[in-house]
C-alpha cells in the first residue's frame, strides 16, 4: 500500500484521532461557531426565530456600561486573588515538603476545599461572613458598604484554589533533584539561599502553570459568585460572567450577552496566553 | 388447529392491548415557580393526584429565574408539559409555545386569566398582593387597644404610632427585605401603578419625558419609604438584612411592620402559625383614592404546544388545572395545603391563612390596583440595585429618580 496517498493517511488519521476529533468537534468547535453566530441575531433565549442583526450587539456590548464596570471589577479581583493564591499555595507547598510531622495528612487537609463544589462553599461561607462575622464583630461582611463583598470573595477564592496549586508546587518541588541542593549547600548556601536561587528557578514551569489556571479560574468566576454575594449589595459584586449570564438568560438578550461573552473570552485568552509566553521563554533545564 | 390456536392467541393478545389504552398513564412534567409551595406540590401532585388520576406527575422548581429556566429548557428540547410562570412570561413565551386554553370551562370561573389576540393562554393560579403586613398582637400588646389598620392611614398618624411603640420598648419596629424584586418590583414599582392610566405613564417613562423627581406619587411613596427605613431593625446594615430573619421578627413580634405580600405567609407560619396578622395598604398622606393593596391574578400555568409534548400529555395537563379547580381535592390544595387566595369563583373554601384573608377582604371591597405586568427583564434587578443604594444611604432621592429616569430611557420597550 502506498503510505503516501491521501486514502492511507486519512485511514491513519481517523484510526487514532477519529474519535477524539469527532467529540471535539462536537462539544467544542461546533457550539462555538454555533455561539458566534448567536452574536449576530436578536434571539431572546426561547423564541423558535432567531432575527439577524448584524453587528448590532457588539455595539451593545461595547455601550453596556454595567459590563466594563464588571469586567473591571473582574481584572481587580482577578489580580489580588491571583498574587495571593499563588504565594499561600507557594507557602503551604514549600511546608508540606520540608518534612514537617504529618505532611501527607497537611497535603490532603488543604487540598480538601477544592473538593467541595463552589455553590457550597458559597453558602458555607455566607454563614460565617453573615452570622459568625455579625457574632463576632458585630457587622456583617456581606451586604455592607464598601468593598467588603469583594473581600468576602477573595478570601473565599483564596481558601478554594491554594490547595489545588499547592499540589502542583509539591510536584515543582519533588521534581527538583536533591543533590542540587546539597552541591549548593556544599558551595555555601544557606538553606533559603539554596531554596531561593537553586530550587525556585528550577520550578519556573509550576509558576507558570498555576498562574496560568489561577488567571483562568478567577477570569470566569460565577459559581461562588453566585452562591456567596449574587451580585450583592446594589450590584457591587456582580463579575463579568455573571453580568454575562444575567444579559444573555435573566434580561434575555442573548445575543447581547454572548457577544459580552466572546469579548471576555478574548480578554482571557490574551492575559493567559501572554502569561504563559512570557513564563515558558525564561524556562531553564536542570 | 394450530392455526386456530395461533388466531384465538393474537385475538387475546390484541384484546389485551385494547383494554389496557385507558389506563395507560401519561408522564407529565410540571414547572413550579413559587418556592414556598414546592414541598406542598411534590407531596400531593407526585402523591394523592398522581394515584387518583393516573397520570404521572413530576413537579420541578429551580432557583434560577423563570425567563432563565425557560431558555434552558426549550434550548435543550425538553420543555415542561405544564409551566408556572409570571404574567409577563405568558405574553413572551406563551404566545409561541401556549396551548389555547379559550374552550376550558374554567375560563367562564375567573377574571384573572391572561388572553392574547383572542386567545386564553394563562391559567390564574391565585390572586396576590402586597403592602405592609402587620403583627396585631405585638402592636396591641403595646399601646393596650384593638388595632384597626383604618385609622393609620396617612403616614403621619403612622409615625405616631412608630413613636408610641418605640416609646413602649419596641427599638425598631419595621423590617425592610433588602432583595431586589421586594424593593423595585414590589415597592418602587407602586408608583407607576397607583395613578390613572399607568401606560401613559410608562410611555412617558421610556420617552423620557417624565419628570420622577417632582412626580407626587413617588414623592408621597418615598416619604413613606424613608419613614420605614429610619425604623428598620437592620438600619446600620440594611442590605446585610436575611429574609427569613426579618420575617421571624415579625412572626415574633419583635417587630411589628413589614412590606410584603401575602405570599410571605408560608415563611412567617413556620415561626408562629396562630398569630394575628394582616396587610394594611402602605399608609400615605393625601392618598385616600390608594388606600388599596396593589395586586392581582399572580403566577400563571400555560400548557406547552411544541412539538416536544404529545397531545395525550397535553389533555393529561388541562386535566390537572381542572383539578385545581373543580375536584374538591384540588380546591382544598390551593386553600389549605398551599394557602393561597384562589382566583376562581366557584371555590368557596374560607382562606386559610391571616395574609390571605386580608387580601380577600380588599379584594371583595374592590380595593385592589391592579398590578402592571409588563415591567422589562431588568427592571427589578437594575433599578433594585438603586434602591439597595438608597437603603443604604449611599444615594439621595434625586440620586434615586435620576437612576430612575436613566433606566426606563435605556431599556427596550416591552409590547404588549
Amino acid at each position: 500500500m502506498n503510505k503516501n496517498s491521501m486514502s492511507y493517511k486519512t485511514s491513519q488519521f481517523l484510526m487514532f484521532a477519529g474519535v477524539s476529533t469527532v467529540l471535539f468537534c462536537g462539544v467544542v468547535i461546533i457550539p462555538f461557531v454555533y455561539g458566534l453566530y448567536l452574536t449576530f441575531t436578536s434571539w431572546d433565549g426561547v423564541s423558535r426565530s432567531k432575527p439577524f442583526v448584524g453587528f448590532a450587539n457588539y455595539a451593545a456590548a461595547f455601550a453596556d456600561h454595567d459590563y466594563w464596570v464588571a469586567l473591571g471589577r473582574t481584572l481587580i479581583y482577578s489580580a489580588i486573588a491571583v498574587i495571593l493564591i499563588n504565594i499561600v499555595a507557594f507557602l503551604l507547598a514549600y511546608m508540606v515538603t520540608s518534612g514537617v510531622k504529618g505532611q501527607n495528612f497537611f497535603r490532603a487537609g488543604f487540598f480538601i476545599p477544592n473538593l467541595i463544589g463552589g455553590i457550597v462553599l458559597g453558602y458555607v461561607w455566607q454563614f460565617v461572613f453573615k452570622r459568625a462575622f455579625a457574632a463576632l464583630f458585630g457587622v456583617s461582611l456581606l451586604g455592607t458598604t464598601g468593598p467588603n463583598a469583594m473581600i468576602a470573595l477573595i478570601i473565599v477564592s483564596v481558601w478554594q484554589y491554594a490547595g489545588y496549586m499547592m499540589l502542583i508546587y509539591v510536584a515543582g518541588f519533588m521534581s527538583v533533584s536533591k543533590s542540587l541542593m546539597e552541591a549548593a549547600q556544599i558551595d555555601g548556601c544557606t538553606t533559603s539561599q539554596a531554596t531561593w536561587y537553586v530550587t525556585v528557578p528550577l520550578m519556573r514551569s509550576s509558576f507558570v502553570q498555576c498562574l496560568f489556571l489561577s488567571i483562568t479560574r478567577c477570569f470566569m468566576v460565577y459559581d461562588v459568585n453566585l452562591s456567596l454575594t449574587n451580585g450583592e449589595p446594589a450590584g457591587k459584586s456582580i463579575m463579568a460572567a455573571m453580568h454575562v449570564y444575567n444579559q444573555a438568560f435573566t434580561y434575555r438578550n442573548y445575543g447581547t450577552g454572548q457577544a459580552e461573552a466572546l469579548i471576555l473570552f478574548i480578554v482571557c485568552a490574551i492575559v493567559g496566553v501572554t502569561q504563559v509566553y512570557i513564563g515558558k521563554k525564561g524556562e531553564v533545564a536542570a | 388447529m394450530k392455526k386456530q390456536v395461533s388466531m384465538v392467541l393474537a385475538a387475546a393478545m390484541t384484546m389485551s392491548m385494547v383494554a389496557a389504552v385507558p389506563a395507560a398513564a401519561e408522564d407529565i412534567t410540571v414547572f413550579n415557580s413559587k418556592m414556598e409551595i414546592q414541598t406542598q406540590m411534590e407531596e400531593t401532585l407526585q402523591g394523592d393526584y398522581s394515584s387518583t388520576s393516573g397520570d404521572k406527575v413530576t413537579v420541578y422548581y429551580s432557583s434560577d429565574t423563570v425567563a432563565a429556566e425557560m431558555s434552558k429548557v426549550y434550548g435543550s428540547g425538553s420543555p415542561y408539559t405544564v409551566a408556572m410562570v409570571d404574567a409577563k412570561d405568558i405574553y413572551s413565551l406563551a404566545v409561541e409555545y401556549g396551548v389555547d386554553l379559550s374552550d376550558q370551562e374554567w375560563v367562564a370561573n375567573t377574571t384573572q386569566a391572561i388572553s392574547v389576540d383572542g386567545k386564553v393562554l394563562g391559567f390564574p393560579v391565585c390572586v396576590e398582593a402586597r403592602g405592609l403586613i402587620y403583627n396585631k398582637t405585638a402592636i396591641e400588646d403595646i399601646t393596650g387597644e384593638e388595632f384597626v389598620p383604618e385609622n393609620y392611614k396617612t403616614l403621619d398618624a403612622f409615625k405616631e404610632l412608630l413613636e408610641t411603640l418605640k416609646e413602649g420598648g419596641m427599638d425598631a419596629p419595621v423590617a425592610i427585605m433588602k432583595e431586589d424584586w421586594s424593593l423595585a418590583a414590589h415597592y418602587l414599582a407602586m408608583f407607576y401603578e397607583e395613578r390613572e392610566d399607568v401606560d401613559a405613564y410608562i410611555d412617558a417613562l421610556y420617552a423620557g419625558e417624565a419628570d420622577v423627581a417632582g412626580d407626587a406619587r413617588f414623592n408621597s411613596l418615598m416619604d413613606t419609604f424613608d419613614v420605614l427605613k429610619e425604623n428598620n431593625y437592620a438600619k446600620d446594615a440594611p442590605n446585610a438584612a436575611v429574609r427569613e430573619d426579618s420575617e421571624m421578627f415579625l412572626a415574633d413580634g419583635d417587630v411589628a411592620f413589614m412590606f410584603g405580600g401575602n405570599w410571605d405567609w408560608a415563611v412567617m407560619a413556620e415561626f408562629d402559625p396562630e398569630g394575628e396578622y394582616g396587610i394594611m395598604p402602605v399608609p400615605q398622606n393625601d392618598a385616600d383614592e390608594y388606600y388599596t393593596l396593589v395586586g392581582g391574578g399572580s403566577k400563571y400555568f400555560y400548557v406547552d404546544n411544541s412539538e416536544n409534548t404529545t397531545d395525550a400529555q397535553r389533555e393529561a395537563g388541562k386535566a390537572l388545572l381542572n383539578w385545581f379547580v373543580f375536584d374538591e381535592a384540588g380546591q382544598d390544595f390551593l386553600v389549605n395545603t398551599c394557602a393561597l387566595v384562589p382566583a376562581f369563583s366557584n371555590i368557596e373554601l374560607e382562606v386559610a391563612d391571616p395574609l390571605g384573608q386580608s387580601v380577600k377582604a380588599f379584594a371583595d371591597a374592590d380595593m385592589l390596583t391592579p398590578s402592571f405586568n409588563y415591567m422589562p427583564d431588568d427592571h427589578y434587578a437594575k433599578l433594585g440595585q438603586s434602591m439597595q443604594s438608597y437603603l443604604a444611604n449611599e444615594i439621595d432621592r434625586a440620586g434615586l429618580a435620576q437612576a430612575v429616569v436613566d433606566y426606563w430611557k435605556s431599556t427596550t420597550p416591552v409590547e404588549h
